[in-house]
């Protein structure tokens, strides 16, 4: 028996500094889906516990020990998480090529009992691929709790391997692990395809060359086309038999409307669900029981959670827009701030300071009108009159509401159904499944979200979703407001604006599913159980995120108003508004004071949007906005949704995509923009 | 106000880590030190729940649960 090499561990790229290397004969190697314990288990058989974090875009870790199973040395190798065998990150390729270049080993699956369906994918996968393995069901107290009755006896007859049921963080289990290791062997479960894709396979296994998997599995990802495995191939195959290989993938392809790689992954995805439903049965003990888990399977339902997902996107319009858009913002801006704070606030200042620079900083030009109904900016850029009547009075109040909303989605489990259904949506807008997360996460953070568009393949699919990020996800402070704004709007504006938005992400979503090469990945995320939201947690998590807000916010607020100040002192707001007149009159339709508000929007786009609802929320609330101010608010509201992204996010995409793109970015998002927005104002003239 | 180490539930993918070294701030551009958390699982951001005034509250909210429950 040969025990994995250093070849292994240079294909992984990842270092071993400070791991001892113990000479062992035997070889075992844990191979399963993140976070499934693992690290935890790895700990627990060698006596190191290791932390093991599979952050997206870090350092790849391979970690190996050595242990003493049933009297005999071990080395034992901790891969990297996987879902997948065909690699879709940098993290999966390493797993698959540890696997795939090592021969004389064996293996132990762990696999999180309470998601065997997402472990049995990966199982059906080792079986393909031949590789002699033990199956540990760990975290099996949970998946008990929840509710799930697991038959290991028939599962394992299934499989043709053992299983054994673990909880590695309490160390049960680990003995009839450990004595059922030196039974490994290959599974016996072996999906089966239509008859194209096994004429297929069986053309090309005997044309391929020995490897640490079996000729089928490497077959099947031959035949989906793995850009990582034909750099392979490419090494140990004549040119010859690469092209019969290529010519015989584009010939399967041309069968099927969707990728090889999809149709394979549905198909084993099929055999896999038929021996999950065979060994899984559900409890009285679920946690789930009863309506909620109705409403929760309904909730994922490609009919029913639709209407569901329009209702409680429906509630959360409402409770922000009418509770903190309306009352909120109706008492903390006009009676505590315009009332009180404002006016006192600019007496105290200007009987303290001399009149000058720093007062007006302060409180504004002196004479100037502390509340001004029909201009927007002008004369009101003092950091209390501006700056925290902005923050405090206006967005405070709606990002608060929509805060709770969030906690509500949160606490309730609702949010990871959400992202669900935005993939299914997303699906049908032919975006790659993967590019799904940071796009849900965008909701939350734009910023954040950039980062997280390392876990895309290419750096071509980064691009595309960093753009889509910086184009048209708005992030969670600026969705606030915009459902603020649109609620004072008649629907049919409301409309316009949602569709206007849809219809871009929509479109260049498409450009770039047609420009990107088109492989998707399953997006796999656990479903915890529906609940009612605990008050307490609602609002832990809303404090928590007011905090966060006024820390991150509040900053920027308070420089915006500095440099609108600044640009006032120099004179250049008036060159700024001049030279963009043309553009904000002519093109979009607004008053030339809003230029100062897409200044603004690239501090926070939130910012910009708060400018623009002070300016109406007054004309919204007495019910008299004329249908030229209708479509003044639509055309803004777009122009500032898709406008540039907050200087966060920009110093986020030159970070991860370097100047050059960051700058390209931001090159094309600001014609695209306000072409967008001017395009939307001729249509709402002619057809609005 | 840095994160401080405890055990975290991501809300998005319910994954359970610690906190310790997890912060987003060694890569946001502008919030250093900030009490965003991402979890090591799905990459969801949030705010921890530990620190500042919502972990104050949590504490009280908790003595409270266990003076009801009298444990």
């Amino acid at each position: 028996m040969r025990s994995p090499s250093n070849e292994a561990l240079e294909l992984a790229g990842g270092a071993l500094d400070g791991k001892e290397i113990v000479s062992a004969d035997r070889a075992v190697i844990l191979v399963g889906n993140p976070n499934v314990g693992k690290s935890v288990l790895f700990g627990a058989l060698t006596g190191k516990y290791v932390t093991v974090s599979n952050y997206p875009g870090t350092t790849v870790e391979v970690t190996h020990g050595s242990a003493t199973i049933e009297g005999r040395p071990w080395r034992v190798m901790d891969t990297p998480g996987t879902n997948n065998l065909l690699p879709m990150s940098e993290d999966e390729q390493v797993t698959r090529d540890i696997l795939l270049s090592e021969s004389g080993y064996l293996c132990i699956q762990v696999c999180d009992a309470k998601n065997l369906r997402r472990g049995l994918l990966l199982t059906a996968q080792l079986a393909e691929a031949e590789v002699p393995f033990t199956l540990a069901l760990n975290m099996a107290d949970e998946a008990t709790s929840r509710g799930f009755a697991i038959d290991l006896e028939k599962l394992a007859e299934a499989l043709g391997v053992d299983v054994v049921s673990t909880v590695a963080v309490e160390r049960k289990g680990l003995a009839a692990l450990q004595a059922k290791l030196g039974g490994a062997r290959p599974s016996r479960f072996t999906p089966r395809y239509d008859a194209a894709i096994e004429q297929a396979v069986a053309t090309v296994v005997p044309m391929l060359p020995r490897a640490g998997i079996g000729p089928r599995a490497l077959a099947l990802m031959a035949l989906v086309g793995d850009d990582s495995l034909r750099t392979w191939l490419a090494g140990r195959l004549p040119a010859g038999e690469l092209e019969r290989l290529d010519r015989i993938r584009r010939e399967l392809a041309v069968r099927y409307p969707e990728s090889l790689r999809y149709v394979v992954a549905r198909q084993r995805l099929a055999s896999v669900d038929r021996l999950h439903d065979a060994v899984v049965t559900r409890t009285g003990a679920s946690a789930t029981s009863g309506w909620t888990r109705r409403i929760g399977h309904a909730s994922t339902h490609p009919v029913w959670g639709i209407p569901i997902l329009v209702a409680v996107l429906g509630l959360a319009y409402l409770f922000v827009g009418v509770l903190g858009a309306g009352t909120a913002v109706d008492f903390l801006g006009h009676t505590v701030f315009d009332g009180y704070v404002v006016p006192w606030t600019d007496r105290l200042v200007r009987a303290l300071t001399p009149s000058g620079p720093v007062q007006e900083f302060l409180v504004g030009p002196a004479g100037a009108a502390t509340i001004d109904r029909n201009g927007l900016l002008v004369g009101r850029y003092g950091v209390v009159s501006m700056g925290l009547s902005y923050g405090l009075a206006i967005v405070l109040p709606i990002v608060a509401t929509f805060f709770v909303s969030f906690s509500v989605l949160e606490d309730s489990g609702y949010l990871p159904r959400l992202a669900v259904m935005v993939n299914k949506l997303f699906r049908r807008m032919g975006l790659n499944g993967k590019a799904v997360l940071p796009m849900v996460l965008g909701l939350g953070c734009d910023t954040m979200a950039t980062m997280t568009a390392r876990i895309m393949e290419t750096r071509k699919e980064r691009v595309i979703v960093t753009l889509l990020l910086a184009l048209g996800v708005p992030c969670s402070a600026q969705i606030a407001v915009i459902l603020a704004m649109t609620a004072g709007l008649p629907l049919a504006a409301s409309l316009w604006f949602s569709f206007t938005i849809l219809l871009v992400l929509f479109l260049v979503g498409w450009l770039a599913a047609k420009v990107l090469p088109g492989r998707g990945s399953d997006f796999m995320l656990e479903l915890p159980p529906l609940r009612i939201p605990q008050a307490g947690n609602i609002a832990v998590k809303t404090v928590a995120r007011i905090e966060w807000y006024l820390r991150e916010a509040m900053p920027l607020f308070v420089l915006g108003t500095l440099l609108l100040w600044g640009l006032d002192r120099l004179g250049w707001l008036r060159v700024l508004e001049r030279a963009a007149k043309p553009v904000v009159t002519g093109l979009l339709g607004l008053p030339a004071e809003a230029a100062a508000a897409f200044i603004l929007g690239f501090l926070r786009r939130d910012y910009a949007a708060a400018g623009l609802f002070q300016r109406y929320q007054p004309f919204m609330e007495a019910g008299t906005m004329t249908r030229t101010m209708e479509i003044e608010v639509t055309v803004a509201l777009v122009t500032v949704t898709l406008f540039i992204p907050c200087i966060a996010n920009f110093f986020m995409i030159v970070k991860e995509r370097g100047w050059k793109t960051g700058a390209g970015m931001a090159a094309f998002i600001l014609p695209f923009s306000i072409g967008v927005g001017a395009a939307l104002n001729v249509l709402m003239h002619w057809f609005y | 106000m840095a994160t401080t180490s405890g055990q975290e539930h991501c809300p998005l993918c319910g994954h359970a880590f610690d906190a310790a070294a997890q912060g987003c701030r060694p890569s946001c551009p502008l919030a250093k030190g900030c009490s965003v958390v991402c979890c090591p699982g799905c990459g969801y951001t949030f705010p921890q729940e530990r620190a500042g005034l919502a972990g104050r509250l949590r504490r009280m909210l908790d003595r409270v649960e266990r003076r009801r429950t009298g444990t």
